[in-house]
C-alpha cells in the first residue's frame, strides 16, 4: 500500500539553515534591495531582512522560500547551491582568462576636426612627426601577439586614423602574416576621408569601421567642428557608404554626449534609427583631454546626465514596442552581467580593471599606456598610466609593472571601501583611470564619484523595469542573451 | 557705459550640525568609520572619544554632492540609518565568512591547484 | 487507444528448461536476412505457417486466435498470441517467459518511440509516478536488455532507457551503456533518471567515460527550493543531489535535459521555477514543461494533484518566456494547443509516445490536429474544461470577446 509523506516531513529544522553571503541597499522606507554572491536581486521588508539574519524563516513561511532561491540561505549540510555560486562566479569571472584582448594602435594625432571634447589633442594635418613609424608599428604588434589571449582585436585610433591609411595596411598585412592568434580589425574614424580604395580594403580584410554619429546635423556639428562645417553631411554620406559596400553589421556608430546633447536624446535616437543602425550606445563625457581644458565634463552632473539617460532609455523601448528591434547598448551589457554569468570583458566595467589587462593602447610615439585615458592623462601631462615604450618593454613587463599592478589592485571592487559591500558589486566595476582623473587616486571615494552615481542610476532604473514593466521587461531580457 | 551692478547674492547658508553618540561597548568603531564614509559629500563626520561613548558630530557640506541640503534631523536620521546598515553587514559578514571562503576556495581553489602542478 | 505491450501467449513449446527467459525478434517469412538463434518467424495465417516450416524456419511466432496447424515433424520453438497483438511487425523484439508464457514487447522497429524499462526500483517515490517502485530484484532486466541490443536495428533512431530509478545498479546499468556505443552507434540514448546517482563523482566520471556520441540524461526538477522538491519526489535530500549530479554532469561536459511535470503542486510556482532555471542552470541542453499523465501514483494522489492546465497557462507562459530569452531550448510536452497560450504553441511538441497517445472526437473538427500532442490514452484521462477544436471561426469568436 503506497505511503506518502506529508510536506511537513520534508522541511529542514532551523539548526541546519546558514546564511550565504550577501550585499544590501536600503531602498526605501522599510525596504531592502538584497543581492546574494552572484548579483541575483530580491526585495525584502525590514523585517524580513532581520529575520533572514537571525535565520528565523521556516519552510513554507514565504521568505524561506524566496531566500532559499535567491541562495541567501542554505542547508548546513547541502552542497549543491554552495557547488552552484561557485560554478557561477568562476564563470563571472572567466573574462580574465583572456588577458589583453584589445590592442589599440594610434597611428597619427593628424585630424582636420576640432571636437571641444576631444580626448585626442589635435595637431594640424601636415605634420608628419606626429605619425606611428613602421618600426614603431611592428615592435607594437610583436607585444600584441605576446598577449596570452587567442584572440585580439587591433583597433585603429587617431586622430584622424585615415590620415595615415598606409600604415593601417601595413599593420594589416604584417599581423596577418603572423600566426597563432585568431584577428578582427576596426577602424575608429571620422569617416570624412573615407574613399574607394579604404573601402576595398575594409572589404577585403574584414575590417570593421566605427565612427561618431552624436545626433541630428546641428548638434553634431557643433561638437565636431570641422573647416567646411560638414562632420555630420561626411559622417552620414560615410556610414551609408561603408554600409551598403561592407555591410550593414561592419560598420558601428558611437555617440558622444556634450551638454548641448542632454535635452535632444529623443532626436539623437531617431537619427541612428533613421540610419537604419540596430542600436545606440549612451555614454557618459569622459573628463579627459580637452574636455578637461574646455570644461566639459564639469558641466553636467551625474544626475542630469541620469535623466538624459532614462528618457533615452524609454524611447528605445518605446521603439521596440512598435516593432522595430532597437537596443541601448550600454543596458545590453549590464543586463548580460544582471541576468547572466557570461563573463564580459567590457574594459570599463569589470574588476579587476581592464586597464591593461583588457586593452593596450600604442601611441604613436611608441609609448604604451594602459588605456585610451590613460594616454589623454599624459597629453595633460601626466604620466600615472604610461606603462613603457614599445623600444624597450615586453608584454610581460608592462603587465606586470608595479604602475600597473598597483593602479588594479588599488582600485579592486572587492576590496574597496562600500564597493565592497555594495549590492551592485556584482555588476560593476573599477575604473581607475576616470577615479585618477577626477579626483587624483585610482580608488576614488565613491560616494563623490560621478562613475558611482551613474552606475547605481542606472542599475536601478533597469531594475525598475525588470521588475515593474513586464512588456518592456521581455524586451530587455532578450538584450541580455546575445 | 555704466558698468552693471553686481547680481544679488543670496546669503550663503549656514553649515548644519549635529551630534550623535553611541555606546562604545556595543558600537564597533569601523561601523562608524563606515558609515561615516558613505556620508562623504553630503556631511563631514567627527568621530572622538568621551569616556565610553563614541561622540560623532556631522556637519552638513555646504555644496552636497547629492541632493539637497539636509536637516538637522534628517542628517541626524540618516547618519543613525547608515550605522544600523553597517552593523548589520558587520553582523551578516561575521556568520557568512565562513562559506564565503568555502566558495571562494571551490571557485578558484582548482586554479591554484593547477598553477601548483605546473609548477 | 493504448496498446498493449505486455501479455500472455496462449500457447508455447519447444522452449529448453535450462533458460528461464528468452528474447526473440520476429522476422517476415519471407525474409533473406541472416538468421540469428532469436529470430522467429511472424506468422498470421496457416498459409504463412506453411511458408514458415517450407522456409525451414525452426522457430515461429504465431498471431491468431484460431486453432495451430503444425506438421508433426515441427521440433522447433512456437509461440502463439492473440489477435490483439496484431501490431507486432518484422524486426520488433520480444521478452519471452518460459515457464509463465508472460511476454513484453521490447522494441517495435517501425515506431519511432521505444522505451526500455531498466528496473523497477526507484529511490524517489514521486507522487505522480506513472511507473510506481517496486521494491524487487529485478537485475534479470538489465541481462535482457543486453540480450535484445544485438537484435535491435542499427538504423534505430532514438532509444530510450526508463524505469525506476534507471542507474540504481549504475555499474551493470553504464555497462549496457557501453554495448550500446558499440552495437548501435547511430542510434541516440536517451536516459530517464532523477539524477541523485550524479551527485556521486565516481558515476558520473564513469557516464563520462562511455564516450557515448548521443547520450542525454533528463532529470526532473520539481521547484527552485529544496522541501518542495523533496515532498513532489517523496525523498529528503532528493533536490540537493539532484542539482549537484546535474552540476557534475555538466562539469564533464555531458549533455542534460531538466524535465518539469506541472500539477497542483509544481504548476503554480512554475515561473518562479522557470526563472531559476534560466538563472542558474542556462548551459542545459534541453528544458521540457510537461503535461501530467494520469495513471500509476497520479490517480492516488489526484485530489492533491490535478490542476486544469488552462489554470496556469500564463505562468506557464511566463516560464517559457524567461527559458527562451535566457537562450535555453524548452518544449512543452503532452499538453494539447487549445488548452495552451498562443505565445507557448512554437514549443508544443508533438511528444506522447505513439502507443499511448490519442483523440477525442471534438479533434476531428480541429485545425491544428496535426501539430498537436494530443491526449494520454492511459490511466484515467482527464481532460482540461478547455479542450475545444480550434477553427478560424473560433479565433474570430475569441477576437470579439476581447
Amino acid at each position: 500500500m503506497a505511503r506518502f509523506l506529508r510536506p511537513e516531513s520534508f522541511s529542514a529544522a532551523t539548526e541546519d539553515l546558514s546564511l550565504l553571503p550577501f550585499n544590501f541597499e536600503r531602498a526605501g522606507a522599510n525596504q531592502y534591495l538584497v543581492a546574494n554572491m552572484v548579483g541575483d536581486f530580491v526585495r525584502l521588508s525590514e523585517e524580513e531582512l532581520n529575520r533572514l539574519v537571525d535565520l528565523q524563516v521556516r519552510p513554507g513561511d514565504g521568505l524561506y522560500e524566496k531566500a532559499y532561491a535567491a541562495h541567501l540561505i542554505t542547508g548546513t549540510n547541502q552542497k549543491a547551491q554552495r557547488q552552484l555560486l561557485a560554478a557561477r562566479l568562476r564563470s563571472r569571472m572567466s573574462f580574465l582568462q583572456q588577458t589583453t584582448p584589445l590592442h589599440i594602435f594610434v597611428v597619427t594625432l593628424r585630424c582636420e576636426h576640432s571636437c571641444p571634447y576631444c580626448q585626442v589633442s589635435r595637431q594640424s594635418t601636415d605634420r608628419s612627426r606626429f605619425d606611428m613609424s613602421e618600426q614603431t608599428a611592428m615592435r607594437a604588434l610583436d607585444i600584441a601577439f605576446a598577449s596570452p589571449t587567442a584572440r585580439i582585436k587591433i583597433e585603429f585610433q587617431g586622430g584622424e586614423p585615415l590620415l595615415n591609411f598606409p600604415l593601417i595596411r601595413k599593420i594589416v598585412a604584417a599581423a596577418k602574416q603572423r600566426s597563432g592568434k585568431k584577428l578582427d580589425f576596426v577602424i575608429a574614424s571620422n569617416l570624412a576621408l573615407l574613399d574607394d580604395a579604404v573601402l576595398d580594403f575594409c572589404k577585403e580584410n574584414n575590417v570593421l569601421l566605427s565612427t561618431s554619429l552624436d545626433g541630428p546635423a546641428d548638434l553634431h556639428n557643433k561638437n565636431r567642428p570641422r573647416p567646411g562645417a560638414n562632420s555630420h553631411e561626411l559622417a552620414i554620406a560615410g556610414i551609408r557608404r561603408a554600409r551598403e559596400i561592407l555591410g550593414p553589421d561592419k560598420v558601428g556608430a558611437l555617440m558622444t554626449t556634450t551638454e548641448a546633447s542632454l535635452d535632444r536624446v529623443d532626436e539623437i535616437i531617431d537619427e541612428y534609427l533613421e540610419m537604419g543602425l540596430d542600436g545606440i550606445f549612451l555614454r557618459p563625457l569622459s573628463p579627459f583631454g580637452f574636455a578637461i581644458k574646455t570644461k566639459q565634463f564639469a558641466k553636467y552632473d551625474a544626475q542630469k546626465w541620469l535623466a538624459f539617460y532614462e528618457r533615452g532609455l524609454r524611447r528605445v523601448l518605446e521603439i521596440n514596442r512598435q516593432g522595430t528591434p532597437f537596443r541601448e547598448f550600454y543596458a545590453a551589457l549590464l543586463l548580460t552581467r544582471m541576468l547572466s554569468d557570461r563573463p564580459i570583458g567590457y574594459v570599463d566595467l569589470r574588476s579587476p580593471a581592464g586597464a591593461g589587462l583588457g586593452a593596450l593602447v600604442y601611441n604613436y610615439d611608441g609609448s604604451i599606456f594602459a588605456s585610451d585615458e590613460g594616454r589623454m592623462l599624459a597629453e595633460t601631462g601626466d604620466d600615472a598610466f604610461r606603462l613603457g615604450h614599445v623600444e624597450h618593454d615586453s608584454y610581460n613587463s608592462l603587465i606586470l609593472s608595479d604602475k600597473l599592478i598597483g593602479a588594479i589592485s588599488s582600485s579592486l571592487t572587492q576590496c574597496a571601501p562600500e564597493c565592497s559591500t555594495c549590492v551592485y558589486e556584482s555588476h560593476c566595476g573599477a575604473d581607475p583611470v576616470y577615479h585618477y582623473a577626477t579626483q587624483g587616486d585610482a580608488l576614488g571615494i565613491k560616494p563623490l564619484s560621478a562613475f558611482c552615481a551613474r552606475q547605481k542610476g542606472i542599475m536601478g532604473l533597469l531594475l525598475d523595469i525588470l521588475e515593474n514593466s513586464p512588456e518592456d521587461a521581455a524586451i530587455m531580457r532578450r538584450w541580455a542573451a546575445a | 557705459m555704466r558698468p552693471m551692478p553686481p547680481a544679488a547674492k543670496l546669503p550663503a547658508a549656514s553649515p548644519v550640525e549635529v551630534t550623535v553618540d553611541f555606546d562604545s561597548s556595543i558600537q564597533s568603531l569601523s561601523a562608524l568609520d563606515a558609515a561615516a564614509y558613505r556620508l562623504i559629500g553630503t556631511a563631514t563626520c567627527q568621530v572622538d572619544r568621551a569616556g565610553d561613548r563614541y561622540v560623532c558630530r556631522l556637519v552638513s557640506s555646504t555644496n552636497p554632492q547629492k541632493g539637497a541640503v539636509l536637516s538637522s534631523n534628517e542628517l541626524k536620521e540618516r547618519f543613525l540609518n547608515l550605522v544600523a546598515d553597517e552593523n548589520l553587514r558587520a553582523r551578516v559578514a561575521e556568520k557568512t565568512e565562513g562559506v564565503r571562503n568555502v566558495i571562494l576556495a571551490l571557485a578558484f581553489g582548482a586554479l591554484a591547484a593547477n598553477q601548483n602542478d605546473a609548477g | 487507444m493504448t496498446l498493449r505491450l505486455y501479455g500472455t501467449a496462449s500457447r508455447s513449446a519447444g522452449f529448453s528448461s535450462d533458460e528461464a527467459r528468452s528474447v526473440l525478434r520476429l522476422r517476415s517469412v519471407d525474409s533473406v536476412a541472416e538468421r540469428h538463434a532469436a529470430d522467429f518467424a511472424l506468422a498470421r495465417t496457416p498459409d504463412d505457417i506453411r511458408r514458415a516450416v517450407e522456409a525451414d524456419w525452426s522457430s515461429i511466432l504465431v498471431v491468431s486466435d484460431g486453432a495451430i496447424d503444425l506438421p508433426g515433424t515441427f521440433a522447433g520453438r512456437l509461440v502463439t498470441v492473440p489477435p490483439i497483438y496484431d501490431y507486432l511487425a518484422e524486426g520488433d523484439v520480444i521478452g519471452f517467459d518460459h515457464a509463465s508464457r508472460k511476454f513484453r514487447t521490447l522494441y517495435r522497429r517501425n515506431s519511432a518511440h521505444n522505451s526500455l524499462l531498466v528496473t523497477e526500483r526507484c529511490n524517489n517515490y514521486c507522487l505522480m509516478c506513472s511507473q510506481p517502485p517496486k521494491d524487487v530484484d529485478d537485475r534479470w532486466i538489465l541481462g535482457e536488455i543486453k540480450e535484445s541490443l544485438p537484435l535491435i536495428d542499427q538504423a534505430t533512431r532514438a532509444l530510450t532507457f526508463t524505469g525506476g530509478e534507471t542507474l540504481s545498479d549504475w555499474e551493470d546499468f553504464i555497462a549496457v551503456l557501453t554495448e550500446c556505443r558499440d552495437r548501435l552507434p547511430a542510434t541516440a540514448i536517451q536516459v530517464l533518471t532523477n539524477g541523485r546517482a550524479f551527485a556521486n563523482s565516481r558515476i558520473v566520471d564513469a557516464w563520462k567515460d562511455i564516450g557515448h556520441p548521443a547520450l542525454m540524461a533528463a532529470i526532473p526538477v520539481y521547484a527552485s527550493v529544496d522541501h518542495v522538491h523533496d515532498h513532489v519526489v517523496q525523498a529528503k535530500g532528493a533536490f540537493d543531489e539532484t542539482i549537484l549530479g546535474i552540476l557534475k554532469l555538466k562539469d564533464r561536459g555531458q549533455r542534460v535535459e531538466i524535465r518539469v511535470v506541472m500539477h497542483a503542486l509544481t504548476a503554480p510556482i512554475i515561473e518562479d521555477t522557470g526563472r531559476w532555471i534560466a538563472r542558474n542552470l542556462p548551459f542545459v541542453d534541453h528544458v521540457a514543461l510537461m503535461g501530467l499523465e494520469n495513471t500509476g501514483f497520479a490517480i492516488a494522489n489526484d485530489a492533491m494533484l490535478w490542476m486544469d492546465p488552462v489554470d496556469y497557462g500564463d505562468g506557464l507562459a511566463r516560464a517559457v518566456d524567461h527559458l527562451s530569452a535566457a537562450g535555453v531550448n524548452v518544449s512543452v510536452y503532452n499538453l494539447p494547443k487549445c488548452v495552451l497560450p498562443k505565445s507557448v504553441w512554437p514549443h508544443a511538441l508533438q511528444s506522447i509516445s505513439d502507443w499511448k497517445n490519442g483523440f477525442v472526437e471534438e479533434c476531428d473538427r480541429c485545425d491544428e490536429k496535426n501539430t498537436c500532442s494530443g491526449f494520454f490514452t492511459t490511466g484515467r484521462p482527464r481532460f482540461s474544461r478547455a479542450v475545444r477544436a480550434i477553427t478560424s471561426q473560433r479565433d474570430k469568436l475569441t477576437a470579439l470577446a476581447d
